[in-house]
C-alpha cells in the first residue's frame, strides 16, 4: 500500500484532500502534517512514499519543505495541492523537483489526471 | 498599477470554488435577487495578496451559514457541533483559494498572504473596494469583495 504524508496547515483542508484522494480510488495509508516543519520531520523519522504538500503554510512552506528535502539528499516523490496555479508557481514547483501541481479547488477526477500518470 | 478585476471572472472563481469544495454543482452560488437582508452575526474571511497588484479577496456571511459551509466541508451531518476552531478553519480556507484563483488572474507575479477569519473586517490602508458580489448560497447571502490597494500618488481611480 502506497503511504503517502498530507501536508496543509488546514486541517479541513487535510480532510478534503483525503477524501478526494479516495473519491479518485487511492486507498493509500495516509498520515498528516499541519506545516512544513512538521512534514520535513515526519519524513526524516519515516520516509513516505510521496508527499502531497500545500504551498502557503506558517513555519515552513511547501516549496521550503521541498527544497530542505532534497538538499538533505530525499528524493521522495512530492505535489503540490496549492491554491495558487499560477505558471510562474508551476515553473518554480517543478525546479524544486515536484512532480506535479494541483491547484484548489479540485475535483477527484482532476486528483486522477494529475495523479495516475506519475504512479504508472 | 491595477489590473482589471471582472465582476465575471470573480463569480467565476467562486461557483467554481463551490461547485468542487461544497457543492458538487456549478449552479448553486448565483447572484443575489432582491434587496439585500442585513447580514446577521457576521463572519469575515479574508486573505491579502502582495505584489505589484496588493489587494484583499474578502467573504462575509451569516455565522450560521458559515456553520453550514463547515459542515458541509467536514462532512458532518446537519446539526453536528462545529467548534470555533474548525469554523475558523474551513471559512478561512474558502478565502483561501478565491484568493489564490484570484491571484492566478492577475498578469504580475506576488504573494498571497494566511487567511484571517473575524467578526469585523480589519481596514487595509489606501484601499478601495473594485468588486462588491452579494450571491445567494441556498439561498442564503454571502458576499465576496475584493479591494485594490490604490497607487500612492492618486486617491482615486481603480482600474
Amino acid at each position: 500500500m502506497i503511504r503517502v504524508l498530507v501536508t496543509d496547515d488546514s486541517r479541513v483542508m487535510r480532510q478534503i484532500v483525503i477524501r478526494t484522494l479516495r473519491q479518485a480510488g487511492y486507498d493509500w495509508d495516509v498520515r498528516e502534517a499541519s506545516d512544513g516543519a512538521e512534514a520535513l520531520a515526519a519524513i526524516q523519522a519515516d520516509e513516505p512514499d510521496v508527499v502531497l504538500s500545500d504551498w502557503n503554510m506558517p513555519n515552513m512552506t511547501g516549496i521550503e519543505l521541498l527544497r530542505n528535502l532534497r538538499a538533505a539528499g530525499y528524493q521522495t516523490p512530492f505535489g503540490f495541492v496549492t491554491s495558487e496555479g499560477s505558471p510562474e508557481m508551476r515553473s518554480t514547483a517543478q525546479e524544486a523537483g515536484a512532480l506535479f501541481l494541483i491547484a484548489k479547488p479540485f475535483t477527484a477526477e482532476g486528483f486522477r489526471e494529475v495523479i495516475d500518470p506519475v504512479l504508472a | 498599477m491595477t489590473a482589471t478585476v471582472e465582476y465575471d471572472q470573480i463569480h467565476a472563481i467562486a461557483q467554481e470554488v463551490f461547485a468542487a469544495m461544497v457543492d458538487g454543482d456549478l449552479g448553486l452560488l448565483l447572484p443575489w435577487d432582491g434587496d439585500l437582508p442585513d447580514i446577521v452575526d457576521a463572519l469575515v474571511a479574508w486573505v491579502d495578496l502582495h505584489g505589484e497588484w496588493s489587494g484583499r479577496a474578502v467573504l462575509v456571511t451569516g455565522s450560521d451559514t458559515a456553520h453550514d459551509l463547515a459542515r458541509v466541508l467536514l462532512g458532518l451531518d446537519d446539526g453536528d457541533a462545529v467548534s470555533r476552531a474548525d469554523l475558523v478553519d474551513a471559512f478561512g480556507e474558502i478565502a483561501n483559494v478565491v484568493g489564490g484563483n484570484l491571484k492566478s488572474l492577475l498578469p504580475t507575479p506576488g504573494t498571497l498572504g494566511l487567511p484571517q477569519v473575524g467578526d469585523v473586517l480589519p481596514p487595509l490602508a489606501g484601499a478601495a473596494r473594485v468588486q462588491h458580489l452579494p450571491l445567494s448560497w441556498r439561498g442564503r447571502l454571502l458576499v465576496v469583495d475584493v479591494w485594490v490597494t490604490l497607487p500612492t500618488a492618486t486617491s482615486e481611480g481603480t482600474s
